[in-house]
């Protein structure tokens, strides 16, 4: 027994001779909110659909709770809620109804609905049939479905897929609230990187049915701080970058704009003093920073395959 | 067994507020229709079960021959329209349920709207045969068998229906099928060779009686008819829940 929540080993899923997800190795740690992040079609929903057991994976396995999937299906359920992908309802029913057809099911306390309702804000609309319901009120709903079960673990496929600004925000402040009030741990896709970067602590990158990132966020930060580059102005440019060339710097010239990748402070300190003794006006020292975003790009973009 | 009687009380409480229930009565009432315009004089009433053997067939000819089948079809596939329409079937199957638990479930809501066929179909013979004046004692064991054998042989119907309903997210399609196979009855009935073993015809070699008449398939023992059915529903069954439990749902 280890304390991963979710852990994966060589997950693949074969569709038709290609691999929509391939040797996924996910570790996601109790109380934590994992943001599961990739372009459209890198496989996230595959990925999810395994870890709830509704497709089969070709290779590989899935621990969750430290229980294998497999043998121990219906006891992981049990602790489980999700919403996976575009919202599932009854459009027929009213949302009350439709929570209590889940309710009888998994036979959750009937006082559930109500409070369930009230957290994500559906109350006043309980009554009407769902198939009224704008796609974010079916978004609400499909969240108040996971939560029903008073589950451990919430595993929600892209969940403000469809809610205007302010609810993506109220949404955001739920799910981050899941760990600190009732210690449920969070598996959060999205294929946008601002909407896990509030929220997350780890981050899972999916690219081609890849995993090529999986650390902290503040690791991530960090990855993209490195990345950034610093750019001098000085007088006499080109002079200026054979000084620094001596020294053995990378850098470039661009519009009489000194591009030097990111270095240590240390580096640049003495950079700085090489060229002022060699009489070399410094008019501007600027850091350009990667975003995330950037970054998050950069990941998902390189040795694209076609 | 708990979790299996859970989803029903849900499957229930998706189907209370459905329109399916306007289809229930409506063969019954049509075959009342038929029961209390039929005249009895112009049969020939030497048959061994008299006047209610006569009226029971004549109301249970299309009953039996095409609408109980086809119903059959309806019921199977509406039990599963809900699902397909809103993503149903990953949030249920993402829920601790066994599948074959969720296929029972729904099978067993398909039974019971037959059943409820059934017994509104019994209730019309009474009717039908107060209006008509008919006298004597009411022959409970044949209109049980034939009313009950009915029920029993349009199981095997559903079984295959929830098959493909389950598989094509059409609504459509299923029934077409469904439709396609319940034609036939009207040629296959009265062979003697295909008749017992084409299992769509059995509804209506259960609930229609020419007692010794050489009439084709009809005049065979029901013990022919039982093996039919039991014989389908096993095989029918069974594929049903290997694929259901096999699924990939996407």
């Amino acid at each position: 027994m280890n304390n991963w929540v979710i852990e994966t080993k060589g997950l693949s899923k074969l569709y038709r001779g290609r691999y929509a997800v391939s040797n996924l190795n996910l570790k996601i740690k109790k109380g934590d909110i994992y943001g599961f992040l990739g372009p459209n079609g890198a496989g996230k929903t595959t990925t999810i659909r395994m870890l709830l057991g509704l497709i089969k994976p070709s290779k590989g396995s899935v621990h969750i709770f430290g229980q294998p999937l497999e043998k121990e299906r219906l006891s992981i359920l049990r602790k489980v809620g999700s919403l996976v992908e575009y919202p599932s309802y009854y459009g027929h029913l009213s949302a009350i109804d439709n929570l209590e057809a889940i309710r009888r099911i998994i036979d959750a306390p009937s006082a559930k609905i109500d409070e369930v309702l009230n957290i994500v804000g559906l109350s006043k609309d309980a009554r009407r049939p769902v198939k009224g319901f704008s796609l974010g009120m079916k978004q609400r709903l499909g969240i108040a479905s996971a939560l029903l079960g008073n589950p451990e673990l919430l595993i929600l496929d892209e969940p403000t897929n469809g809610l205007d600004p302010s609810g993506i925000q109220e949404i955001r402040e739920l799910i981050k609230q899941m760990p600190k009030q009732h210690g449920i741990t969070v598996l959060l896709s999205s294929h946008l990187l601002s909407e896990i970067e509030l929220t997350a602590g780890t981050v899972g990158i999916i690219r081609h049915g890849e995993l090529v990132f999986q650390d902290t966020i503040e690791r991530l930060h960090r990855q993209a701080h490195e990345q950034g580059t610093l750019s001098l102005v000085v007088s006499e440019p080109e002079q200026a970058v054979a000084v620094l060339q001596e020294q053995g710097l990378g850098v470039s010239l661009m519009n009489n704009v000194i591009l030097l990748k990111h270095i240590p402070d240390a580096a640049i300190a003495q950079a700085v003093k090489r060229l002022v003794e060699r009489n070399h006006a410094v008019y501007r020292i600027e850091e350009k920073r990667q975003s995330l975003e950037q970054l998050f790009l950069q990941i998902v973009g390189e040795g694209g395959r076609p | 067994m708990a979790s299996f009687l859970r989803l029903l009380a849900s499957e229930r409480l998706k189907l209370s507020k459905s329109y399916i229930w306007l289809l229930v009565p409506l063969s019954p009432l049509l075959s009342l229709a038929i029961g209390l315009l039929v005249s009895l004089d112009t049969m020939d009433t030497t048959w061994k079960y008299g006047n209610y053997a006569i009226l029971v067939t004549a109301m249970a000819s299309f009953h039996a021959m095409l609408f109980l089948p086809v119903l059959t079809g309806i019921f199977s596939a509406f039990v599963c329209r809900y699902e397909h329409g809103g993503g149903g079937w990953k949030m249920l199957l993402s829920l601790p349920v066994s599948r074959t638990a969720l296929f029972f479930a729904k099978f067993t809501v398909v039974a019971s709207l037959l059943a409820v066929t059934q017994l509104l179909f019994l209730a019309a013979v009474f009717v039908a045969a107060a209006y008509q004046g008919i006298d004597g004692t009411i022959p409970w064991r044949l209109l049980l068998t034939g009313i009950g054998g009915g029920f029993l042989a349009c199981l095997p119907l559903a079984a295959l229906q929830m098959l493909v309903s389950v598989g094509w997210s059409s609504f459509a399609a299923p029934l077409a099928i469904n439709v396609a196979l319940t034609v036939p009855n009207m040629l296959i009935i009265n062979s003697k060779t295909f008749g017992p073993l084409y299992p769509w015809a059995q509804p209506m070699l259960a609930m229609l009686w020419y007692g010794e008449e050489d009439f084709g398939s009809l005049a065979l023992p029901m013990e022919n008819i039982v093996i039919t059915i039991l014989g389908s529903f096993a095989v029918f069954l069974a594929a049903g829940l290997l694929y259901f439990n096999r699924k990939e749902q996407a």
